[in-house]
């Protein structure tokens, strides 16, 4: 076990790989009460084709598997169903599937210990049958049909169709009625076997416990699967240029809805760096306190401040701007020319630093309670990063760094306009 | 680094509302933290939560009066026009840059219904002072920040600006059209407007279109004033700082302000009388939305406690009534839940459907509301409702907001229970309190929203 200290936030994280190759982290958190477990599997939208590590054949599946897994992972053989049984103990327990992971947790105030013990019996017991696989094909296709009538799930998932020509992040992650109804237990239960072994799983834990407490509990309740090879998967080339530049929708809404996509190339290197410079240089752009931000605001062209966000996994990277707006184009004219201004003259150095600042505040109070904290440390984890570097490296970030990057990412040809517009 | 982004999926499960500002409890028993609540004048109210639990303090001012239809619009703007500048951050920018300077500090305000109350709210959170790179007063800051933008706005000529107040008018006319834009929400609110029309409750809170050309800056200021010197006034700090009392006392603003008989609704009136009143509207959609509005009716007895576990098992959580039969049985929905409004005595039932399962929908719905009356529901049922609640009371000492949200609501109300008592008598209902309740509910209005 490796004890790693961040002296800045006054945090401690206990990490351990255990022999069955499961990534364990513990976050203790003294003063509360809550406490929450989540564990993740690297089995997400984008992962529909593969070789299987077993048989060693190439496996291809339909688009929604791993949210579908998801969402069976709660049945169990005794006829229980997990998330009856986690209710019944009082605590919050849910699940979520994203572009590059699966996960489940709770958090509990009472009942931490059995809730635990039940978190991970029915993640490494699967329990599919031809009845529920398709008792579930409804469920699903009502969610799937709840999100196309929501124009922010669309808005972004047409950006990223915009940036992306062949990489499967382009595709919805519950997938469509039709490829959800191809999926039968057999699929399931390969892929499970797959993505669901200890080795591809990160377990997170933040709560007011002692450490050998909660590595006792987890190595006297897990299974000894043995321990198996990476899995390798494979995606499609994707070209460095974008697919299109736009495109627009039509949906009952009151005012349009929009997301600038900037396309980026995928790096291994200097990950956290980079992804704190992006987002301090999204904020100098486009946050409330921008020049950009007032004079949208004044000429009525915005009302709220934009969402920012830069995303990234193994295959793709990009940055999104999402905001609402009655005349996107606009907005997309005026951010274009004030990145080109800002590349020619520079930032500027107090801006810089405000914005700097507010990052640093974003990172520490994310730390307040453990229901974020073992999110957090586990979704980085998932990109090899301890949560903690980003507070560590906040400090070597400076203008210099800020300005190259400024020249490198803010491409105007990898630029996209997505629009949902009212009828 | 990064949190949840706005593709993936994230289980929509029923869950109880923790607090939602609605509680009638009081906490204080709670070991070590509690809150600290003094009268700084009448109808001014400070309440301090002393805790170590987090890394950011949290100030939070309510104001809160009546809801009335013709002043509904006028109290919004207040709220977004207190943003754009006060006498010491004369603009919005300023406001924003020294929110930034202050780590990325954050300043919302929001705009609620509670009841038959109309609520502005504002709420400021740093981090504290422990975890900056270097040593700043940043919690007198905070509050001199936040009283001067709620208490002190930039007033010229007798008015709020002019030209900001067009800006605004014109944001407050997106907010107030964009209330198609949610389908779930948006069917929830027209389920009520229908239950409450012409009442209080009824009313959009964040107003109407058609009142905004009205509104100037001089009469705009005038409501300001009238709200500011009737209105119940709150003010929450909950964080790890000392002599809290003192800086707030001591602002100057807080001396400025009058005493008053804070004029809010305690009581506030009943729904509509309708009988299953049905109410269908269009919009080009995939998903059909329904949602039924129910009154729960007893004049003689107070069923605040055991409508609340009627609720839980109903549709109150993810093991409930409700998500077990239409849900994972019938396959017919992805959503479906119940929530329970305290003060109104409503509970909605909620769920996105097949447009053409509405009938097959509303009867699995009904057999479930009928089961309860029966007593058709199992004693491992009462348990794990009993759980579900007594957690969620439990969680109120867990997250910075939701502890001032749940002060709040049991400022809003005269029953003071312990949480202690509040879990006993959660603990002691029994299966005839819930049929009990089950027998006073009646549907008032079935809205569908649908193509």
């Amino acid at each position: 076990m490796q004890i790693i200290e961040n002296k800045i936030i006054k945090e401690k994280l206990y990490i351990e790989e255990l022999e069955n190759g499961l990534k364990v982290m513990f976050i203790p958190k003294k003063d509360t009460n809550k406490k929450m477990a989540i564990i993740g599997t690297k089995f997400g939208s984008i992962d529909n084709y593969f070789i299987n590590p077993k048989t060693k054949k190439e496996v291809i599946i339909p688009d929604g598997v791993a949210h579908f897994l998801e969402h069976k992972m709660f049945e169990q053989a005794d006829g229980t169903n997990s998330l009856d049984t986690l209710t019944s103990m009082g605590v919050e327990a849910n699940a979520y599937t994203t572009n590059d992971h699966t996960a489940y947790y709770f958090e509990a105030i009472d009942n931490f210990e059995p809730a635990f013990k039940e978190l991970l019996n029915y993640v490494f017991n699967p329990y599919y049958t031809d009845e529920n696989v398709e008792k579930e094909k409804g469920i699903i296709a009502q969610e799937i049909k709840m999100y196309d009538d929501d124009a922010i799930s669309k808005v972004f998932l047409n950006a990223l169709e915009c940036m992306y020509e062949k990489c499967p992040v382009r595709l919805d992650v519950a997938g469509t009625v039709e490829s959800i109804n191809k999926i039968n237990k057999e699929i399931l239960y390969d892929c499970y076997n797959t993505f669901y072994n200890p080795s591809n799983m990160i377990l997170s834990i933040s709560g007011n416990f002692e450490p050998d407490y909660i590595f006792n509990l987890i190595k006297n309740n897990l299974k000894n699967n043995e321990k198996q090879e990476k899995i390798q998967r494979i995606y499609p080339a994707e070209p460095e240029q974008i697919y299109s530049k736009y495109k627009e929708e039509k949906m009952d809404v009151s005012i349009p809805a929009f997301v600038i996509g900037i396309k980026d190339k995928v790096e291994k290197e200097n990950i956290v760096k980079k992804e704190l410079i992006l987002n301090i240089l999204l904020n100098y752009l486009l946050d409330e306190n921008s020049d950009l931000y007032k004079e949208l605001y004044d000429e009525g062209l915005l009302i709220s401040e934009p969402d920012l966000e830069y995303e990234y996994s193994d295959i793709y990277s990009h940055m999104m701007i999402f905001a609402y707006s009655k005349d996107p184009k606009k907005v997309y004219e005026k951010l274009k020319s004030k990145i080109k201004e800002l590349q020619k003259k520079g930032l500027d150095e107090k801006t810089f630093i405000r914005v700097k600042n507010k990052i640093y505040g974003r990172l520490v109070t994310s730390y307040n309670s453990p229901a974020q904290i073992g999110r957090i440390f586990m979704r980085d984890y998932m990109n090899n990063i301890i949560s903690f570097d980003y507070l560590n490296e906040w400090n070597s970030i400076n203008l210099e760094n800020a300005n190259k990057e400024l020249q490198n990412r803010f491409l105007e040809d990898k630029m996209v306009l997505s629009i949902v517009n009212p009828k | 680094m990064s949190c949840i982004n706005k593709k993936s999926r994230e289980e929509n499960l029923p869950h109880m509302e923790s607090s939602n500002g609605q509680a009638n409890i009081d906490s204080s028993i709670l070991k070590g933290n509690g809150v600290f609540s003094k009268t700084i004048k009448k109808g001014i109210n400070l309440h301090t939560i002393k805790t170590t639990k987090y890394k950011t303090n949290l100030i939070g001012i309510f104001l809160t009066f009546p809801i009335i239809k013709e002043e509904a619009t006028k109290n919004t703007l207040i709220a977004l026009m207190l943003k754009r500048g006060s006498k010491l951050y004369k603009t919005r920018e300023e406001i924003t840059n020294k929110l930034a300077e202050m780590y990325g500090a954050s300043l919302d305000s929001g705009i609620e219904k509670t009841g038959d109350n109309h609520i502005l709210k504002f709420y400021l959170e740093s981090i504290n002072e422990k975890y900056l790179p270097h040593k700043e007063d940043l919690f007198k800051q905070s509050i001199n920040l936040l009283f001067d933008v709620v208490f002190n706005p930039n007033i010229e000529n007798n008015g709020f600006n002019e030209e900001f107040l067009k800006q605004e008018k014109n944001s407050l006319e997106q907010i107030i059209n964009s209330k198609i834009d949610n389908k779930t929400t948006y069917a929830l609110n027209r389920c009520i407007e229908k239950m409450y029309e012409g009442k209080p409750y009824g009313v959009y809170k964040y107003g109407y279109v058609e009142d905004l050309k009205d509104i100037d800056g001089y009469n705009l200021y005038e409501q300001y004033k009238k709200i500011l010197s009737t209105c119940k006034i709150d003010i929450f700090v909950s964080g790890e700082n000392d002599n809290i009392e003192d800086i707030i006392v001591q602002n100057e603003k807080i001396a400025k302000l009058n005493e008053r008989e804070p004029n809010f609704i305690k009581f506030g009136q009943p729904s509509n009388p309708n009988n299953e009143k049905y109410v269908e509207e269009k919009m080009d959609i995939q998903q059909g939305k329904i949602v039924l509005g129910i009154d729960v009716e007893n004049k003689e007895k107070d069923l605040v406690y055991s409508a609340q576990m009627y609720n839980a098992i109903l549709g109150g959580t993810a093991n409930s009534k409700l998500f077990r039969n239409v849900r994972e049985k019938a396959s017919l929905a992805y959503t479906i839940s119940s929530s329970y409004m305290k003060l109104k005595s409503n509970i909605f039932i909620r769920a996105g459907i097949e447009i053409d399962k509405y009938e097959e929908a509303l009867k699995i719905i009904k057999e479930q509301m009928e089961e309860m009356k029966q007593g058709a529901f199992s004693d491992d049922d009462i348990e794990n409702a009993k759980r579900a609640i007594i957690t969620n009371i439990k969680n109120i000492k867990e997250e910075q907001d939701i502890e001032i949200s749940y002060y709040y609501g049991q400022e809003l109300s005269d029953v003071k229970t312990s949480l202690e008592e509040y879990i006993q008598k959660i603990e002691k209902i029994s299966r005839q309190d819930i049929i009990e309740v089950a027998n006073c509910v009646k549907i008032n209005t079935i809205y569908f929203l649908r193509n």
